[in-house]
């Protein structure tokens, strides 16, 4: 079918809407804080085939999760699939990601077969298993970490599906919040079948389908005119995540190798650790998601995310490693994989092209749990994520406190936090001194402190970067490593483990210190007026400009002559 | 002859529309003063004294001397106060970013530098009890800092402040004695509301504008006084209410977007006038255009927005590319297209649409200043909806030939399509993302935009107006009086108005009755006193109440009209009333027994005229008749297109095709639309010749 280039624009404008519009109806209704500050929910329109055509405004990582799991339905559905049902799953082994994120999916359609889906995938808040918020990084098989469902009917020709219903409110722990977020995934998922048959009405049914491929056709051929504006070249990067908390201080090591030719670019993560007993095993999806988001990034178009961007960027990842687990790992808090995937990733294409890509950031957001009973013995759980420091770019300075590339999160407010939970904040800042030193600097560390008001509480911590730490490039410093301290300034001041579970008691005090971000470029090179103003901003210290930037300090000021002369002897 | 007369600042030109006590309307352009914005509104208040010979009896300004401020960083050298461990809280905010996979991307500059953002020892809980007292020896050295760093203004920003300004008014207090000629803002005076994030940004704004806004005031009313003039000042305020010039200087935050609130208040006068449930407006000018909604005769408000933040990418979920400001605010949402947005092919060999602007200059190509690549003004050319003679009643040429050829290499040969067919289609992609601004504010609110009336102004408003209408399904559209002027007319019908809230977090349960009382009775008596204090009589005063709830669990609230101030009453009918509004917004509700949280509370205080602003009926302007001339419609081609100018139509409504061209815009009467004049003089276009 001929496609006029006007209406091919039109349609584009209305589908990319319509997928946000469902994003939207998500952020307005949704019960789960985490839905909303973390944003971890995304929602997209596939065709019949289950091919992403758009998807709304989405958590990178989820760049590529929702046709995986749609295909995974179809699969086993086949042609099992009437009007007005609703599919849904969260099976990381048969297309999903983690057990949080259930997928739900409503056909379109018209003329008697389904033209179009309407797909949503959220994080919720729990789903069971032996952790509050089924999150734990110490799992170690997927049995444990929740309520695990297959491909299934939520709704069957529009009557909802009671015994699959009462299953999971029965297995989950906080029920009103879980079915409130399904709703609204099922609202809009109405939005969008709305809108599809407004577009139908508008096209016709045979014209609406080939407007679906020409969407696809479309960012096909916008990425591969990007691919071909980049030299080709192949480059490995190897990065490390420090462990997986069961087998503490065993490193495991990722390796991306990124191979462009043409108008194709091929992300193989061949080599990387075999899957490993703690919960931060990959899905294939997840893993994909991390290679996007970085191939993006150094393209200079941003299009349309969808099947046409997948066919010019091959993702591999051999099964039974820790970028494309097979069961029963335990894959919960994979969150932290796909963080250090992305780096890895970043890493490889700084080798093919060192004037698009940043040093490593900091790694991911830590997660932090503190989890008890307050004096009147109600419970209360309370979930931060802390991100905050991008590295150093080839043209200027990292980020300091701004959310990780990967995940477009937002910090909790002390105030609120002080409010809800009996835990006092003590502070919430920069640590000087922690970026990357470079031509230019990395982000800083940021630190937070908390005080228990009620008698005893559980903390968890999910960090890293303990013993890796962000890397530096084109010879920009490493960032400063993460940090756990318990009781700063006490006499009994200690730091501890990357990953823990502990007992806080009343008036225990504990820190987080988030890594700082990787330097870019040789820090001896520094514009000294950049030097000075970070040492004025209380950014660097004085000892830290001799030192990593070979500026020397005299009365509060630079003394020009004695920095070049010291910068020269090198 | 007595005169209300409203001033409007753009980038390029001033506006002034005068009202007589006749009702009478009167405007004066001229070119803006960007060196010193005063001169050129006192010499346009002047100018349009001596065109009429009459007395101002109001001045009312909007003005963008804040926002200009901010996003310029020509801002007062200030300091913030914190508690001490929380200096960096306006640095991090809340860690979003607009945009992703852009690692160029950089934060907007912070107001206050880190060097200039000092701490106190000290710490309130929650509740407002103290645990750590506000410790002298810091607030001596902090006063030391500021003495040794000669800033001009200081904004205090302290933990849990809302529930206790103990803390904050005692520090403010040692500073304003040891350094009198500092400004010092206080958080709990500006926001009393928990969020210290949102909390500090917008006290440091009202901080870092302070001085500048005291300074062009001040300025502005000595030109005034200069030419004889004593009328009393008012300006505009984000939240569509005017303030008087003394209170605008306490608190110049809440004038910061005070131009694009003015024109959305104009419609909602016009939306009471003629009862209009649900009315759009849509304002589209040379490079952005923006929608707002207005419901039962009331603006629809957001709680927050951001100064700079860009325009929207279409989903509204993408923030941080700003800075924050915590107050009410007219609800607009604003995308990058307008008469100026380029046409081109993306690297795909597909059509797109801005949103880069040519601007003014070079500007479109027809205006024959340089400009090489089409317009949406070309396209508008070539089409025959625009006037070659030229825009502005024949100021400006336009050539038609440069804009064809343009398009014709541009966009219609590598399209396969003739030129009108290309610039048409151009029309129509600018059209599909504008009505994304619409949706945001009508079908994203759970509002059914095809049972809405458009308001369509602004220079390309109407010409724009019904091919839109078309597409969301909607049947009417306005066109009101002076289109292209209608931000500064909306000024005069605007009303004085003032806001305050309270945070006031609590599970709605009868036993809150005493409590409830009192916080609303003391929130409606400080906005009462508010609009007493600019002038207004209590039984020119009107009161409206409003409360942001939710459904515990939720982490989003919406806002519910409160029907009165019995508090008791209240706490019965809250379940009921906040149940139909979420049904409304979000398509469902729960039982009426799902229990609800309170977070906030609001009053807005309103203060009227002792006689309605708006006149009568508003005559057309004398305009001589116009020759017709072919213009392109789809499925037709060109056809001879009869040219009118709004006095020629009267009641009866005539059927497109037509163009109604008049000094400041052209409205655009496709063939199933049909136009005529109501009694009041706004343009009714109506599809179908449907009536409404």
């Amino acid at each position: 079918m001929q496609i006029d280039p006007i209406e091919a624009a039109l349609f584009r404008n209305a589908i990319v809407a319509l997928a946000d519009e469902m994003a939207l109806t998500i952020y307005r209704t949704a019960y789960s804080g985490v839905l909303k500050n973390i944003m971890d929910y995304s929602t997209a329109i596939c065709d019949g085939q289950g091919r992403l055509v758009a998807q709304g405004l989405s958590l990178p990582g989820h760049l590529a999760s929702i046709p995986v799991a749609l295909q995974a339905c179809l699969r086993h559905f086949g042609t099992d699939i009437a009007e007005h049902d609703v599919l849904t799953m969260n099976d990381p082994y048969e297309g999903g990601m983690h057990l949080p994120d259930i997928f739900v999916f409503r056909p379109f359609f018209a003329e008697g077969r389904v033209l179009a889906w309407a797909a949503t995938v959220c994080h919720h808040t729990d789903v069971g298993g032996r952790v509050p918020g089924s999150n734990a990084s110490d799992s170690t098989e997927i049995f444990a970490e929740g309520l695990r469902i297959p491909p299934l009917k939520l709704h069957e020709r529009g009557v909802p599906n009671a015994t699959l219903l009462r299953i999971i409110e029965r297995n989950v722990r906080l029920p009103e919040r879980v079915m409130g977020d399904l709703r609204s995934q099922l609202a809009a998922g109405e939005i969008a079948l709305r809108g599809l048959a407004d577009l139908a009405g508008r096209h016709g049914v045979a014209e609406l389908a080939a407007l679906l491929d020409d969407t696809m056709d479309y960012s096909e051929r916008l990425t591969r005119h990007a691919l071909l504006e980049l030299p080709d070249g192949e480059a490995t990067f190897v990065d490390w995540i420090d462990d997986d908390q069961i087998d503490a201080d065993v490193p495991i090591k990722l390796v991306c190798t990124v191979r462009k030719t043409g108008d194709r670019m091929v992300f193989d993560w061949t080599g990387s650790n075999p899957q490993v007993k703690g919960a931060i095993n990959n899905t294939w999806s997840y893993t994909a998601g991390a290679s996007y988001c970085a191939a993006k990034c150094v393209m200079s178009i941003n299009m349309p995310n969808n099947d046409g961007v997948f066919r010019a960027i091959e993702v591999i990842a051999p099964a039974g490693t820790i970028m494309n687990a097979l069961p029963p790992a335990a894959c919960a808090a994979r969150g932290l994989t796909g963080f250090r995937a992305a780096d890895c990733a970043f890493g490889a294409l700084a080798q093919l092209y060192p004037d698009r890509v940043f040093a490593a950031s900091d790694g991911g957001n830590t997660g932090i749990t503190i989890g008890g009973t307050n004096a009147d013995r109600r419970p209360f759980i309370y979930v931060d994520f802390m991100s905050g420091a991008w590295g150093g770019r080839p043209t200027r300075d990292g980020l300091d406190g701004n959310t990780n590339m990967f995940a477009n999160m937002a910090s909790f407010s002390i105030e609120a936090i002080e409010s809800d939970n009996p835990i006092e904040v003590l502070d919430y800042e920069m640590v000087p001194d922690t970026g990357g030193p470079g031509l230019y600097r990395g982000g800083l560390s940021l630190q937070r402190t908390w005080r228990l008001l009620a008698d005893e509480a559980i903390l968890q911590v999910r960090a890293d970067r303990h013993t890796h730490r962000p890397y530096g490039l084109q010879g920009g410093g490493e960032g400063a490593a993460s940090r756990n301290i318990l009781n700063p300034g006490a006499a009994d001041e200690h730091e501890l483990r990357a990953k823990l579970t502990m007992q806080l008691r009343k008036g225990e005090i504990y820190r987080h210190q988030l890594p700082g971000a990787g330097g870019w470029g040789d820090p001896f090179t520094r514009d000294l007026a950049a030097v000075a103003e970070d040492l004025k901003l209380g950014k660097i210290t004085a000892a830290a400009a001799t030192l990593d930037y070979g500026v020397v300090i005299r009365d509060g000021a630079i003394d020009q002559d004695a920095s070049r002369a010291l910068r020269a002897e090198r | 002859m007595k005169l209300r007369i409203g001033a409007d600042i753009g980038g390029t030109f001033t506006d002034i529309v005068a009202m007589a006590d006749d009702g009478t309307v009167h405007r004066l352009k001229l070119p803006s003063t960007p060196q010193d914005y005063a001169l050129g509104v006192a010499e346009g208040v002047a100018g349009i004294l001596r065109q009429t010979g009459g007395e101002a009896e109001d001045i009312l300004h909007a003005t963008t001397i804040g926002s200009n401020a901010i996003l310029e960083r020509k801002t007062a050298r200030t300091a913030l106060v914190t508690t001490q461990g929380f200096r960096d809280v306006l640095e991090i905010r809340d860690l979003r970013m607009p945009r992703l996979y852009d690692i160029n991307w950089t934060k907007p500059d912070v107001l206050v530098p880190r060097d200039l953002r000092l701490e106190v020892v000290e710490k309130l809980r929650p509740d407002g009890s103290v645990i750590k007292p506000l410790d002298r020896a810091s607030v001596e050295r902090v006063i030391a800092t500021l003495r040794e760093t000669s800033v001009e203004s200081v904004a205090i920003c302290l933990l849990h402040s809302y529930a206790n300004p103990a803390h904050e008014q005692a520090l403010a207090s040692a500073i304003r004695i040891a350094l009198p000629d500092i400004t010092v803002c206080i958080s709990h005076n500006i926001l009393p509301e928990a969020g210290e994030y949102p909390r500090s940004s917008t006290t440091v704004v009202n901080a870092a504008i302070q001085p500048v806004v005291r300074a062009y005031l001040g300025q502005l009313q000595r030109l005034l006084r200069e030419q004889g003039i004593a009328a009393p000042l008012q300006l505009m305020q984000s939240n569509g209410g005017l303030t008087s010039a003394d209170n605008a200087r306490l608190y110049p935050a809440r004038i910061v977007e005070s131009g694009p609130a003015a024109g959305v208040v104009g419609a909602a006068v016009l939306a009471r006038r003629f009862d209009e449930k649900l009315l759009v407006t849509f304002d589209m000018g040379g490079t952005t255009d923006k929608a707002g909604m207005v419901e039962d005769g009331q603006v629809s408000r957001a709680e927050q927005m951001e100064v700079g933040g860009g325009v929207i990418a279409g989903a509204r979920l993408l923030v941080g590319g700003g800075t924050l400001l915590k107050l009410p605010t007219i609800d607009l949402a604003e995308i990058g297209a307008g008469g100026g947005s380029i046409c081109r092919l993306d690297p795909a060999g597909a059509p797109v649409v801005g949103p880069q602007s040519a601007g003014a200059d070079p500007g479109p190509v027809c205006y024959g200043r340089g400009g090489v690549l089409p317009t949406i003004t070309d396209c508008n050319l070539v089409l025959g909806y625009l006037d070659p003679a030229g825009l502005a009643g024949g100021s400006m040429k336009l050539d038609h030939q440069a804009a064809w050829d343009a398009i014709e290499t541009h966009l219609a040969k590598p399209l396969g399509l003739s030129v009108p067919e290309a610039a048409m289609g151009m029309r129509r992609i600018a059209s599909s993302t504008m009505m994304r601004a619409i949706r945001a504010v009508s079908v994203e609110r759970g509002r059914d935009v095809r049972a809405a009336t458009m308001m369509a102004f602004g220079g390309n408003g109407s010409l724009f107006a019904a091919a839109m209408a078309a597409d969301l399904g909607m049947q009417r559209i306005l066109v009101p009086p002076m289109p292209g002027l209608f931000s500064a007319f909306g000024l005069l019908l605007a009303d004085t108005e003032h806001h305050r809230t309270r945070a006031w977090r609590r599970r709605v349960s009868p036993d809150l009755v005493t409590e409830l009382q009192t916080t609303l009775d003391a929130i409606a008596t400080e906005a009462n006193a508010l609009v007493a204090a600019d002038g207004y009589p209590a039984a020119h005063c009107t009161l409206r109440l409003q409360a942001m709830l939710r459904y515990v669990g939720q982490s989003s609230e919406i806002a519910v009209q409160l029907p009165h101030q019995n508090a008791a009453q209240l706490l019965a009918d809250l379940p009921a009333l906040f149940a139909a509004e979420h049904a409304k917004v979000y398509g469902f509700a729960a039982d009426l027994g799902e229990p609800i949280e309170i977070i906030s509370l609001g009053a807005v205080a309103t203060g009227h005229p002792a006689t309605p602003r708006l006149p009568d009926s508003m005559a057309p302007a004398d305009a001589p008749p116009m020759p017709s001339r072919r213009a392109w419609f789809e499925g037709v081609g060109f056809v001879e297109t009869r040219v009118l100018n709004r006095r020629e139509l009267n009641d009866t409504p005539l059927p497109g095709p037509l163009i109604i061209q008049e000094y400041d815009a052209t409205a655009l009467i496709p063939p199933d639309w049909t136009a005529s004049r109501d009694s009041f003089g706004c343009i009714r276009v109506l599809r179908d010749g449907k009536s409404g």
